[in-house]
C-alpha cells in the first residue's frame, strides 16, 4: 500500500487536479457500479468460488455453525462482540476521518485498523493487492474520464452513456424503494427504530420548516433541478474561490474535528451508524446463515440505506434551504457552519459548471448504492446472494426495455432530485463509500478470477465439505472415547558441553605428542614396620615324661615335632645306649690313660711294699659320703672282670652327709679309679651282693633283714636322688626292686648270707662263650639263688619288664616307680636237714654261711656251714654224693666255713676257708679234702679264699691277722708262696680279679683296708701268666686223691 | 454416515502396537549402518538426515506398526564440544502412542533419531 506516497501526491495536487480526480472517481464509480451489476449475475457462484478459495474461512464458518447448533456459542459470542467493537472502531474511525480526503482516510484506516486488518487479514491482503491493482485501474480510469470530461463538452456520447447509466440507477433505486416498502412491513423492530428516527427527523425538519416552510414547499413543488441549477449558477462564478476556500476549510476541518457546527451531523450519523451497527451485529450473529436470513439482512441493509438516504436528504434539504438563504449574503458563514453541504454544493456547482448536474446526481446516487453495498462490505456475500435475484431481474429488464425504463427513470428523477436535495452530508457518505468502494473492488477482482472454475470448485467444495463433515463427526465421536494427555518431556539428547581441556586434548592432545613419562611418584614408597613380629610357639612339657615325650610344640609344629621327637626318641634310645656304652668306654680309656701314667709311678713306689705286687691302684674312696666307712665286702663281676663292687656298711661315726644309717655300695671300674661308676644305697646292712651273670646291669644284694634287693644300673640318673656334694653331683640309687614287700612266706625270714646267680646249664658246656653270650642266651631272665642263715635257699626269677611304670605298680609293691626289673619267687629249699647228729652234738642250730653253685651244673649247690662242713645238694632235691665235705681230721666240729671258692679253671676243685685258720682243697667228687693246710695263718680266721683267675694253681688267702697269703701249688704245696703281712693298715676284705682268656692277661687282688681305702694290687707276671704245669699239678692232685 | 453403525478401533492389536524397544533397535541399526565412519560435513548433513529419516521410517514400516502414523525426526549435529539438549513433548494418547529414540555418536558428529508412533483411530 502506498499511503505515504499518496498523501504526498494528494498534498501536491492542485485544486483543478483534485476536481478532475473527483470527477473521474465519480465516473469510475459509475462504471464500477455498472460492472458490478453485470457481475452480480454470477455472484452466487462467485461467492461459492470465493469460499472455495478460502477454505479456512469456510471451515471456520462451518465449525461455527455446528457449534451454534450444539449450543456452544461461546466462540461466536466472543467473536461477535469483538467484531462489533471492531466495527465500532472502524465506524468511529470513519467518523473521525470523515472529512479527510479519501486516500488519507484509507491510509488512516490502514493505520488505525490494524486490529481489524489482522482479523480479516486474509481478505485484507487480497483486498490490498487488489486495491493496488484497482488504483492503477483507477488512475487509468481517471485518465480516461478526464479525457471524457474534456470531450464531453463537444462529444455528447458521454451523455448518452451517462443517461444510460442514470436510467439503470433509477431503475435500481425504484426497485429498492419497492423493496423498502416490503421491508418496512417486515422488520418490526427496525421499523420502530426507524420510526424513532423518523420522528426525530421530522422534529428537526419541523423546526427548520417553521422558518422556511414556504420556501421549502415551493421549491419542492417547482422542482429541485431548477433550484439547484440556480443555486449552482449562483455559486458558479465563485467556483474558484469556493475551491480554494474548500481546501482551506478542509484543512481547518482536519484541525478541529469536534467543531460545534457539525456535531449535530455527527450525532445523526452516529445514530444512523448505531442502527447500522445493530443490524450488522445481527448479521454477524447469523452470518452465513440460511438464505432467508441473508435475505432479511439484505433487506435490512436496504432499509438502512434508505434511512441513510432519507436522513441525508432531509439534511440536504435543510442545508439547501440554508444555503439558499445565505447564498446571497452570508455564504462564508454558512460554509463554516455547514461545511459538508458547502463542499457538496461546491462539487455540484463545479459539475453544474461542466453541465454534469445530472451526472452528478447519478454519481451521488451511485455512491449511495455503493455505499449501501459497501457498508455491508463484510456481509455482502450473504447480501449478494439475495441481491442476485433482484439484479438478475433487473438485468433481464434492462437490455430489452431500456427506453421505457429511461422514461420511467425520468419520472423518478423528480423524486431523486428531492432525495438529492434532502441529502445532508454527501461527503460523509462519500468518504465512507469511497472507503468501501475499494473493498468492493477487491471483492470484484476476486470474483472475476473465480468466475472460470465456478462449478467445478463448487462441486469440489461440496465433496470436501462432505468429507470434512464426516471426519468431523468421526473425530467428535472418537474424542469422546479418547483422552489425550500431554506427555512428559522426553529428553532426546543431553550432551553436556566438553570442557576446554578435554576439547584441547581431544583435538590436539594426541597430535604430534608422545607420552614418555608419567611422574606419579609411585616408586617412591616408604614402608615402615613399627614392631617386629614375635615368633610365638606354644610348648608343653610334662615331668616325668610320658611315652617318650616330655615336651611338645604347638599344633603347627606338632607333627614335625612329634616326628622328630619320636625319631629322636627312637634314635635317642639307641643313642643313649650307644652313648652310655661309648661314654663308659671313653671314660674308661681316659681313666686308663690317667691311671696308667699315675699307676706306673705309684707302682714303682708300691712295688717295694708288696713283694707280689706289680703295681697298685688306689680307688678314690675319699668321697664325702664314704668318709669313715670301712669296706665290708669286695666283689668282682664274673664277666666284666674289671668291675668291682665295694660295700660300705654304715659306720658308727657321723659323717657330713646324712646317709649314716644306710649302706652304700659303690660300683667301680678298676680302670677308672677316680670315682665310682654308680653309687647304690640301701637302708639296712648288706651281707652279700653279686652282679648279674651277664653284663653288669644289675646288682643283687642280700640284706641283714632278710630281703633281696636289685639295683638296675641302667636306670636314668634323673629318676634317682641327686646329691650335690661340693661341686660334684652324685646320683644315689635306691633299689629297683626289693623283696621286702613280698609276702614273708616266700621271702627270707633270716639274714641273707649269700646270694648267687644261677647260670644256665647250657652254658656250662663251653666256658669260653659264657662271658660274651650269656646275655643273649639268658636274656635278662635268669634265676638267682639266695641263702639265709637258716639254710633256706630261695630261687628267684629275675624278670625284666618291657616298660616301666613311672607311677608305680599296683601289684609289685617292691618295684620302685619306673623300675623295670623285678624278682619273682620261684622256689624255696630248706637245705639244712634236721640231723640228729647236730642235736646230739649240741652245737646249736646249723647256720648256713656260704652258697656256691657248681659252674658246670648249676643244679648243684654247695653251702658252707658253721660246722666246718660244706653241704652239697641239688635244687631238685636229688640225692647226690658226697653229701658233705668235711675236714680230714674230724668229721664234725664247730668251725665256720667262712670262705668257699670253686676253681675258675673248670676243674671240679674248690677251696674252703674256715674260721680256725685252715684251708682245704676239696674235690667235688670226694668227701675228704685233697689237701688241708692248717697253721699257716697261726690260728687267725680265714677271711677270704680265692682262686686266681688266670693261673689255676694259684690262690690267695686273707686271714684275720691281715696277712695275705698267696699260694702257688706248682711251686710249693705245703706253704704259701708269698705271705704278705700288711699291718699298718689292716686289710678287711679282699677280692681277686683277672682276665684269663686274653693275651694281655692281668690279675691282681683288691684289698680293702681298715681305713676304708681300696687298693688294687696287680700281680707280678709270674703269678698272672698261666702255665701248663698249673693244670697238671691240679690233675695230679685229683689223681693222687683218687689214688689214695 | 451412520453414527450408530460405526465402530472404532481405538486400541491397536498388541502385535501392531508401537514397541519402543523394537523401534529403538531398528533406529540404532540404521544409524550404525549408515553413520559408520561418516565424518560431519555441513553440506551433506541435510541430505543425510533426510535419507536417514526415510530409511528409518521404511524400516519401521517393514517391522509393522499397522495403523500407525510414523513420524521420524533426525537431527545431525557436529561434535564441537558444545552442550546440546533436545527434548520433545507430545499431546497424544499415551496408551497407544509412543516414541523411540536412539543416539549415535562418533568423533565428528552426533545424530539423534526419534521416531514417534501415533495411532490412527
Amino acid at each position: 500500500m502506498y499511503p505515504v506516497k499518496k498523501i504526498t501526491k494528494e498534498d501536491t495536487w492542485r485544486s483543478d487536479d483534485l476536481k478532475v480526480h473527483i470527477e473521474a472517481h465519480s465516473e469510475e464509480s459509475k462504471r464500477r457500479s455498472k460492472r458490478e451489476e453485470e457481475h452480480r449475475k454470477y455472484r452466487d457462484g462467485e461467492s461459492l468460488d470465493r469460499r472455495h478459495r478460502d477454505p479456512d474461512r469456510d471451515s471456520r464458518r462451518e465449525k461455527e455453525k455446528q457449534r451454534e447448533r450444539e449450543s456452544t456459542r461461546e466462540k461466536s459470542k466472543h467473536r461477535d462482540p469483538d467484531r462489533d467493537r471492531n466495527q465500532d472502531d472502524k465506524l468511529e474511525d470513519i467518523r473521525e476521518d470523515r472529512y479527510k480526503e479519501r486516500k488519507r482516510e484509507r491510509d488512516n484506516r490502514h493505520r488505525d485498523g490494524d486490529e481489524e486488518e489482522k482479523r480479516h487479514n486474509r481478505g485484507e491482503k487480497e483486498n490490498s493487492e487488489r486495491r493496488r491493482d484497482r488504483e492503477k485501474d483507477r488512475y487509468k480510469d481517471r485518465d480516461i474520464d478526464m479525457y471524457n470530461q474534456w470531450d464531453r463538452g463537444t462529444n455528447r456520447e458521454g451523455e448518452k452513456d451517462r443517461d444510460r447509466r442514470r436510467a439503470e440507477r433509477d431503475r435500481e433505486r425504484k426497485s429498492e424503494t419497492d423493496r423498502r416498502k416490503e421491508e418496512r412491513r417486515e422488520g418490526e423492530k427496525d421499523e420502530r427504530e426507524r420510526d424513532k428516527e423518523r420522528e426525530r427527523r421530522e422534529r428537526h425538519r419541523a423546526r427548520e420548516s417553521e422558518q422556511h416552510r414556504d420556501e421549502y414547499e415551493e421549491k419542492q413543488r417547482e422542482g429541485e433541478r431548477r433550484e439547484r441549477r440556480s443555486d449552482k449558477e449562483h455559486s458558479g462564478h465563485k467556483e474558484k474561490e469556493h475551491r480554494s476556500d474548500r481546501e482551506e476549510r478542509e484543512k481547518r476541518r482536519r484541525d478541529k474535528e469536534s467543531h460545534v457546527a457539525h456535531t449535530s451531523h455527527s450525532r445523526e450519523v452516529e445514530q444512523h451508524h448505531q442502527e447500522w451497527k445493530e443490524s450488522k451485529d445481527y448479521f454477524h450473529s447469523i452470518k452465513d446463515g440460511d438464505r432467508e436470513k441473508a435475505r432479511e439482512r439484505e433487506e435490512r441493509d436496504k432499509r438502512r440505506e434508505k434511512r441513510h438516504k432519507e436522513a441525508s436528504e432531509s439534511k440536504r434539504s435543510d442545508r439547501e434551504r440554508k444555503h439558499k438563504d445565505s447564498s446571497g449574503h452570508d455564504l462564508s458563514e454558512r460554509i463554516n457552519t455547514d461545511k459538508e453541504v458547502e463542499n457538496e454544493e461546491n462539487k455540484q456547482a463545479s459539475k453544474d459548471h461542466n453541465d454534469y448536474e445530472e451526472d452528478f446526481e447519478d454519481y451521488e446516487e451511485d455512491f449511495e448504492d455503493v455505499d449501501e453495498e459497501e457498508d455491508d462490505n463484510e456481509e455482502e456475500e450473504e447480501k449478494e446472494e439475495h441481491d442476485k435475484k433482484l439484479r438478475e431481474d433487473k438485468r433481464e429488464l434492462s437490455p430489452k426495455r431500456r427506453e421505457e425504463i429511461e422514461a420511467i427513470q425520468r419520472a423518478i428523477d423528480e423524486e431523486n432530485e428531492r432525495i438529492y436535495s434532502a441529502r445532508s452530508k454527501p461527503t460523509t457518505a462519500e468518504s465512507a463509500v469511497t472507503q468501501r468502494v475499494f473493498t468492493e473492488r477487491h471483492s470484484d477482482r476476486s470474483r472475476t478470477h473465480g468466475k472460470i472454475i465456478d462449478f467445478v470448485s463448487a462441486k469440489q467444495r461440496e465433496v470436501s465439505q462432505k468429507v470434512a463433515k464426516k471426519q468431523k463427526k468421526r473425530s467428535e465421536e472418537l474424542l469422546r472415547l479418547i483422552d489425550f494427555d500431554f506427555s512428559i518431556t522426553f529428553s532426546l539428547l543431553d550432551l553436556p558441553p566438553v570442557n576446554e581441556y578435554d576439547m584441547y586434548i581431544k583435538n590436539f592432545g594426541t597430535a604430534n605428542t608422545k607420552q614418555a613419562y608419567v611422574q606419579c611418584n609411585e616408586d617412591n614408597t616408604d614402608r615402615d614396620i613399627q614392631t617386629e613380629e614375635v615368633n610365638m610357639t606354644d610348648k608343653w612339657t610334662q615331668h616325668p615324661q610320658e611315652a617318650n615325650a616330655a615336651c611338645g610344640g604347638s599344633k603347627a609344629t606338632e607333627d614335625s615335632a612329634d616326628e622328630s621327637t619320636s625319631r629322636i626318641n627312637t634314635n635317642s634310645q639307641w643313642l643313649t645306649t650307644f652313648l652310655r656304652s661309648a661314654a663308659q668306654v671313653m671314660a674308661v680309656l681316659i681313666e686308663e690313660n690317667m691311671a696308667e701314667s699315675n699307676s706306673v709311678r705309684r707302682l714303682r713306689s708300691q712295688t717295694d711294699a708288696l713283694s707280689f705286687s706289680d703295681g697298685c691302684i688306689q680307688l678314690n674312696t675319699k668321697l664325702p659320703f664314704l668318709h669313715g666307712r670301712q669296706v665290708s665286702l669286695l666283689q668282682f663281676s664274673q664277666v666284666q672282670r674289671q668291675t668291682l663292687l665295694s660295700v660300705h656298711p654304715p659306720s658308727s661315726k657321723s659323717s657330713a652327709v646324712r646317709l649314716d644309717g644306710e649302706t652304700i655300695i659303690c660300683v667301680w671300674n678298676i680302670w677308672e679309679p677316680s670315682r665310682p661308676q654308680k653309687i647304690l644305697l640301701y637302708e639296712s646292712e648288706v651281707r652279700c651282693c653279686c652282679f648279674s651273670p651277664g653284663k653288669v646291669t644289675l646288682v643283687f644284694a642280700g640284706t641283714e633283714i632278710g630281703s633281696v634287693v636289685v639295683w638296675d644300673l641302667r636306670e636314668h640318673s634323673g629318676t634317682h636322688l641327686n646329691l650335690v656334694v661340693g661341686k660334684e653331683v652324685w646320683t644315689l640309687r635306691y633299689p629297683t626292686f626289693s623283696t621286702d614287700a613280698v609276702l614273708s612266706v616266700v621271702g627270707h625270714l633270716s639274714p641273707v648270707v649269700s646270694i648267687e646267680p644261677v647260670l644256665a646249664t647250657a652254658d656250662t658246656s663251653s666256658k669260653s662263650t659264657l662271658t660274651a653270650d650269656i646275655d643273649e642266651c639268658l636274656g635278662l631272665s635268669f634265676q638267682l639263688g639266695s641263702l639265709d642263715e637258716n639254710g633256706v635257699l630261695t630261687l628267684w626269677v629275675v624278670v625284666e619288664l618291657h616298660k616301666g611304670n613311672d607311677s608305680g605298680s599296683q601289684t609289685d609293691l617292691g618295684l620302685r616307680p619306673g623300675g623295670k626289673v623285678k624278682l619273682l619267687h620261684s622256689s624255696s629249699l630248706q637245705t639244712t636237714e634236721k640231723s640228729p647228729q647236730d642235736v646230739i652234738m649240741g652245737f646249736g642250730p646249723p647256720v648256713s654261711l656260704q652258697l656256691k653253685f657248681l659252674l658246670s651244673d648249676s643244679n648243684h649247690y654247695f653251702i658252707g656251714t658253721n660246722m666246718g662242713l660244706v653241704r652239697h645238694g641239688t635244687r631238685h632235691s636229688l640225692k647226690v654224693l658226697p653229701k658233705f665235705y668235711r675236714s680230714q681230721f674230724d668229721s664234725c666240729r664247730p668251725v665256720e666255713v667262712t670262705a668257699l671258692d670253686f676253681s675258675p679253671s673248670g676243674e671240679p676243685l674248690f677251696l674252703v676257708g674256715c674260721s680256725d685258720g685252715t684251708v682245704r682243697l676239696h674235690s667235688v667228687l670226694r668227701e675228704d679234702p685233697l689237701m688241708e693246710w692248717s697253721g699257716c695263718s697261726s690260728g687267725a680266721s680265714i677271711l677270704s679264699v680265692q682262686w686266681s683267675q688266670t693261673r689255676p694253681a694259684v690262690f690267695c688267702v686273707l686271714d684275720g691277722a691281715s696277712d695275705l697269703h698267696i699260694w702257688d701249688l706248682t711251686v710249693k704245696d705245703y706253704v704259701p708262696f708269698v705271705t704278705e703281712n700288711i699291718h699298718n693298715d689292716r686289710v678287711t676284705a679282699m677280692a681277686v680279679f683277672g682276665e684269663p682268656a686274653k693275651q694281655n692277661t692281668f690279675s691282681g687282688v683288691a684289698l680293702a683296708k681298715q681305713s676304708g681305702k681300696v687298693e688294687i694290687q696287680y700281680f707280678k707276671e709270674s703269678l698272672t701268666v698261666p702255665s701248663a704245669y698249673d693244670k697238671e699239678k691240679l690233675k695230679s692232685f685229683l689223681h693222687n686223691a683218687f689214688l689214695i | 454416515m451412520d453414527a450408530g453403525a460405526s465402530t472404532y478401533l481405538i486400541r491397536p492389536n498388541y502385535k501392531d502396537k508401537f514397541k519402543a524397544e523394537v523401534a529403538k533397535e531398528c533406529i540404532g541399526e540404521v544409524l550404525r549402518e549408515q553413520l559408520y565412519a561418516v565424518q560431519y560435513d555441513p553440506e551433506e548433513a541435510p541430505a543425510l538426515s533426510r535419507a536417514l529419516a526415510d530409511c528409518i521410517k521404511n524400516k519401521l514400516r517393514d517391522v509393522g506398526f499397522d495403523r500407525y502414523k510414523l513420524i521420524v525426526q533426525v537431527v545431525i549435529g557436529e561434535q564441537r564440544g558444545e552442550g546440546v539438549k533436545m527434548a520433545a513433548r507430545c499431546l497424544w494418547d499415551a496408551d497407544t502412542d509412543s516414541f523411540a529414540q536412539d543416539i549415535f555418536m562418533n568423533d565428528s558428529l552426533f545424530c539423534v533419531a526419534a521416531a514417534f508412533g501415533v495411532y490412527y483411530y
